[in-house]
């Protein structure tokens, strides 16, 4: 009884144990801002242009086509029901809360995490294995500057970006969907608008915060965390990949608390 | 958080560590260094101090602990007892960011040579002066331009390292090391795999500053070559935990 006790023990405390570490990195990277140099702020700026355009302009087929084919799925499905009870204004409730609060922000980060936290968490644990965190910090430059806050300024800015093209997309092919069902644009549209509100607005941009910075930061401490050797980077990719999965999940069901 | 007595003994070395020409404390002293951590002759210890302007070369096989001596002068690792004394400051006792900044007084070639894969030879050279100095862009680039004259990079400068050959990887991470024209330089078996003659000429490029003086080098490998005993002052040979002077 005492060894199970024990484990179960040992088990929450090396849970905390990372918790911890992860605040301490995230903290790191937040406070790496203010020590930047004046020539390091022109090569993080070109780094995290680069990063844009890998997370952001290179994911913006795939978040489109995502994006219209589930609009038009759940739209289609939500008029022929709803038509049968005479409730069809209700699509803009469902557009707005199912697709626009929830779904959107949701699969955006999901489709970021998988193309580019995988990306980053490979390349931070390649970077400890072949020595190169260690060459930074022995020439006294700051690996949270030089690696973590390009990725995260980068991963924040590209799915904050990509959940407004995920909603603009959902909402055009939710109209396809309503038109084909013999909704018109003008019904369609004040259905919409009457339903979307500023807080809508404010919690697309703050999911784009949180998911962001959850993208790049839990792939990046799981990849520097890396000891062993190269046999331990697809661990640490899955483990990376895996927390980031979990904290989204975990902090959407806080957006709905506080939100609500 | 330490107490407060011991932040204060730290920003006290920090500040004299990074005082400039102030200080009169050698670059490097190691005292009362166990090369291991269960040494073979425990009554043995490393000692040994490399004074200012000198190049110090450490000779020593692989399971001397010769190979521990870089790490241990740049505080990347803790000495299993003793301690490490760069410019009179106790390295391995100062914080992690204090630590940082601190290292930028020393240049640092590891073994093999460090470079960033992702990066051309060029943005390698240039990294620390963007990253670890507050240069503007064209001060950071009229140094870049000299170091890759100097150290015969020119024609190779947009190359990655995986790209490039061994003598141009190694001269690109020495160009690096120097970049910041610290006051000590720390090599790690910088002559492998190079020619006599290169071994030589880097060696002087290494230890020549911009004003014709000369740094301060430390370099530990596991064989040296008559041609580059020439351009060294010391050279000591780890032997049963214990510094033991050759003639160079």
């Amino acid at each position: 009884m005492t060894a199970v006790v024990a484990a179960i023990g040992r088990s929450g405390a090396r849970r905390l144990s990372v918790l911890g570490g992860l605040a301490r990195f995230a903290l790191g990277a937040f406070r790496a801002a203010g020590r930047l140099t004046r020539a390091g702020r022109w090569v993080t700026l070109r780094v995290l242009i680069n990063q844009i355009r890998f997370t952001a302009l290179q994911a913006a087929g795939l978040v489109t086509f995502l994006a219209a084919i589930l609009s038009f799925l759940v739209i289609s499905q939500t008029i022929r029901q709803l038509g049968r009870v005479g409730a069809t204004d209700l699509i803009g409730t469902v557009i707005v809360v199912a697709v626009i609060r929830e779904l959107g922000p949701l699969l955006t980060a999901l489709i970021v995490v998988s193309r580019s936290g995988t990306a980053i968490a490979a390349e931070m644990a390649t970077n400890r294995v072949m020595g190169e965190v260690t060459a930074l910090e022995a020439m006294g430059i700051d690996p949270y500057i030089y690696l973590v806050l390009p990725r995260m300024l980068g991963a924040v800015v590209s799915v904050a970006a990509l959940m407004i093209l995920f909603d603009a997309v959902a909402l055009t092919s939710g109209y396809l969907a309503a038109a084909l069902s013999g909704m018109h644009f003008p019904r369609y549209s004040n259905i919409v608008l009457t339903t979307l509100g500023a807080k809508d607005i404010w919690l697309t941009l703050a999911k784009g915060l949180v998911f962001g910075a959850a993208v790049a930061i839990f792939p990046s401490y799981h990849g520097l965390a890396v000891k062993a050797g190269p046999t331990e980077i697809p661990q640490a990719v899955t483990r990376g990949v895996v927390a980031t999965i979990v904290a989204i999940f975990v902090s959407s069901a806080i957006f709905v608390v506080i939100a609500a | 958080m330490p107490p407060a007595t011991v932040r204060t003994a730290r920003t006290t070395w920090l500040k004299q560590a990074m005082s400039f020409g102030v200080d009169t404390a050698p670059p490097l002293v190691f005292r009362d260094v166990d090369l291991k951590e269960r040494p073979d002759h425990p009554d043995k210890r490393f000692q040994l101090t490399v004074e200012a302007g000198t190049v110090v070369v450490a000779i020593g096989d692989e399971d001397s602990g010769v190979g521990d001596l870089g790490g241990w002068a740049l505080g990347l690792r803790r000495p299993p007892s003793g301690r490490v004394e760069v410019f009179g400051a106790p390295i391995g006792a100062l914080p992690y960011y204090d630590l940082l900044l601190f290292r930028r007084r020393i240049g640092y070639h590891p073994v093999g040579d460090g470079l960033l894969q992702n990066l051309t030879l060029r943005d390698n050279v240039a990294l620390p002066l963007r990253f670890a100095s507050d240069h503007r862009q064209a001060e950071v680039d009229g140094r870049v331009n000299l170091l890759m004259d100097d150290f015969r990079l020119r024609s190779v400068a947009l190359l990655r390292p995986a790209q490039a050959n061994e003598e141009d990887r190694r001269r690109a991470a020495l160009a690096r090391a120097v970049a910041l024209d610290p006051d000590l330089v720390v090599l790690e078996a910088p002559f492998d795999g190079l020619t006599s003659r290169a071994g030589q000429d880097l060696l002087d490029r290494v230890s020549r500053r911009p004003d014709g003086s000369r740094r301060a080098v430390f370099a530990t490998v596991q064989d040296l070559v008559p041609s580059v005993r020439k351009t060294v002052q010391r050279v000591i040979k780890v032997a049963d935990g214990a510094a033991v002077e050759e003639a160079p």
